[in-house]
């Protein structure tokens, strides 16, 4: 009875093991007994990429990464196996990507050339170029990244959208129509212009070639001109200007106060002359109201009437008075 | 406590006193029987040290609780590998590549499926065996000769199954893993026309040694567990056959309670672990 229990429960525990051992192994895709290439790269960041992930050349499976370790200045170095025959191509680098939308990361070994036109991982690969048998490596951004990226334009996009639906109403696009076919109209007019005056056009141009070159000749006097002043303030002239300058300056300065005093007293004559009209004023102001002897003498006719009697009666008797002296002179000497 | 002076008792006083000791009439029983328990693993931890008396009897339990189990767990585990594929299929609809029927079959199976299920269906055989048997040896005075005759039941009786059941559950789990995941591979490709190729890659893609690891472990836990519960329900076997049907019936439930109990332990402890450590 102990000899077939011993066989049996060998062979159970035997069998079991062993085949659990060899599905993860293959599972696993343990190179046991492989001989393989080892390959090198170096990343600033490696993503979502862990020990396991494809490498993979043109698309096809060569191997997988071995190892992720932290290297010395801030890289990070993937170590990869590759099968033996896999042949690299020439000036390769490694790109770290999703290779599908659920997570898994695959690296890429591809030639430097093919390198995806983005200005970012062109900067990247070469940062991380020169290091003797290590591939210069980046990360190509995970969906996350890109996803997040494309919500933010989306939003944007549905901003400007809604945006445009406010300003864009239906008046709004019979004025755009209306615009446009403006726009279509003037386009045509023009040219029309154009071509009427593409003659016109040319004449301006040689005009303006002409005008050009006599802007030229201008530059060349007014350089020559310059010279000219520039001798002057060498040889003395422009210290005779100063100096006549300053004495007209003083002059000026004088003939200043001379006017600001003339102002002050204009401005005392002006105070008097305001005093001398209010009084006036005043004395008009009686007159008109008929009051004092000259306010009477305006406004009151009979006494105008009695001295024009007067006068009358005076110019009568100065009449009568040449005529008759002797009727009003008496003269006696003794 | 004199007729002279003493107050009229009011109706709440009893009502407490009544809870009070229900309370405490239960938490004696509660400690008494972790302490029972208690000493019962102790005793047989103790008695591993008899070496001469547990040995020759542990292949013989190796070969009945262990091999003779594999055919039960292959069994469970075809099914439930099948079910699990196209259970997966169903649920991937359209949004998710079929591949990762692969991935769902291969981390279902490896974590929770083999080891939970097998472990509950072999807490119904080893248990209910170990309980019956050793509950059958009790009642018919048959411990009482061994002790009589100079030989520790634990050590003779207790270990051998404690050990086949430690052992042999981990063995006949990976068996189980191996078999879920082969027949949920057949039914992808048979029935859902999934590639082996495709399959495969499901399966590779999440795919970690330490799943099987934590399957293994749990289940060896579980076999410890059952073992344990069939021997002291059944070494604590009394009153003739109907005894021995409750004790065997008892360690049923309460293997089967244990073992989903310890693999919420596990998962808390060592997968939750885990998981923070590696986030």
């Amino acid at each position: 009875m102990k000899r077939p229990n011993d066989v049996m429960v060998g062979l159970t525990v035997l069998v079991v093991v062993g085949a659990l051992l060899g599905a993860l192994t293959w599972i696993k895709r343990a190179d046991i007994g492989t001989r393989r290439q080892t390959v090198i790269a170096r990343f600033h960041d490696v993503g979502n990429t862990r020990v396991g992930n494809e490498v993979v050349i043109r698309g096809v499976i060569a191997g997988q990464i071995q190892a992720i370790e932290l290297a010395p200045a801030g890289w990070v170095d993937v170590r990869m196996k590759l099968d033996r025959d896999v042949q690299l191509p020439a000036d390769p680098v490694v790109l770290l990507n999703e290779s599908s939308l659920f997570g898994d990361w695959q690296a890429t070994i591809l030639e430097r050339r093919a390198l995806p036109h983005d200005e970012t991982v062109r900067q990247e690969i070469a940062a991380a170029s020169g290091i003797p048998n290590v591939l210069p490596g980046t990360t190509l951004p995970g969906i996350g990244t890109l996803t997040a990226v494309a919500g933010q334009i989306a939003g944007d996009v549905a901003s400007v959208a809604g945006r445009v639906k406010v300003a864009f109403d239906d008046q709004a696009a019979r004025e755009l129509r209306g615009s446009i076919r403006n726009v279509s109209d003037l386009s045509t007019v023009l040219t029309t212009t154009v071509r009427a005056h593409a003659s016109d056009l040319d004449t301006v141009a040689v005009q303006l070639r002409s005008a050009v070159a006599s802007l030229n000749r201008t530059a060349t006097a007014v350089q020559r001109t310059m010279e000219r002043v520039d001798s002057s303030a060498s040889s003395g002239d422009v210290r005779h200007i100063v100096d006549d300058l300053a004495v007209a300056s003083s002059e000026l300065r004088r003939a200043t106060t001379q006017v600001r005093d003339l102002t002050e007293r204009f401005a005392t004559t002006q105070r008097q002359l305001d005093v001398l009209l209010a009084t006036s004023d005043s004395v008009l102001r009686k007159v008109n109201a008929g009051q004092g002897s000259l306010g009477l003498f305006v406004n009151d006719p009979a006494l105008y009437q009695h001295s024009d009697s007067l006068v009358a009666q005076l110019r009568a008797l100065v009449t009568d008075f040449k005529a008759n002296p002797g009727r009003y002179i008496r003269l006696r000497i003794f | 406590m004199s007729g002279t002076s003493a107050e009229a008792p009011t109706p709440v006083a009893p009502m407490v006193q009544s809870i009070v000791e229900r309370l405490g009439r239960g938490t004696r029983r509660m400690l008494a029987a972790v302490g029972s328990v208690s000493r019962f693993v102790w005793a047989t931890v103790v008695a591993f040290r008899d070496t001469r008396t547990w040995a020759p009897e542990t292949l013989e339990q190796l070969r009945r609780l262990g091999v003779d189990s594999i055919p039960l767990g292959l069994y469970i585990a075809a099914f439930t590998g099948i079910v699990l594929a196209l259970l997966a299929s169903y649920s991937f609809t359209g949004a998710v590549p079929l591949y990762f029927v692969g991935t769902l079959v291969g981390k279902t199976i490896t974590l929770e499926l083999a080891p939970v299920l097998t472990g509950l269906a072999l807490a119904g055989r080893v248990g209910a065996n170990i309980a019956a048997e050793l509950g059958t040896m009790r009642v018919t005075e048959q411990i009482d000769a061994l002790e009589t005759l100079g030989y520790d039941p634990l050590a003779y009786l207790v270990v051998p199954r404690v050990i086949a059941g430690t052992v042999m559950f981990p063995v006949i789990v990976a068996a189980a893993m191996m078999m879920g995941i082969a027949c949920g591979w057949i039914a992808s490709a048979t029935l859902l026309g999934l590639s082996s190729a495709q399959f495969v890659k499901g399966l590779r893609l999440y795919f970690q040694t330490f799943d099987v690891e934590y399957g293994l472990v749990k289940s060896a836990s579980f076999g410890l567990a059952v073992a344990l519960v069939g021997a002291r329900r059944g070494l604590r076997t009394e009153g003739g056959a109907v005894g021995v049907g409750n004790a065997a019936t008892s360690a049923v439930v309460l293997s089967a309670v244990l073992i989903l109990v310890i693999d919420a332990f596990w998962a808390v402890t060592w997968l939750l672990g885990r998981a923070a450590t590696a986030s």
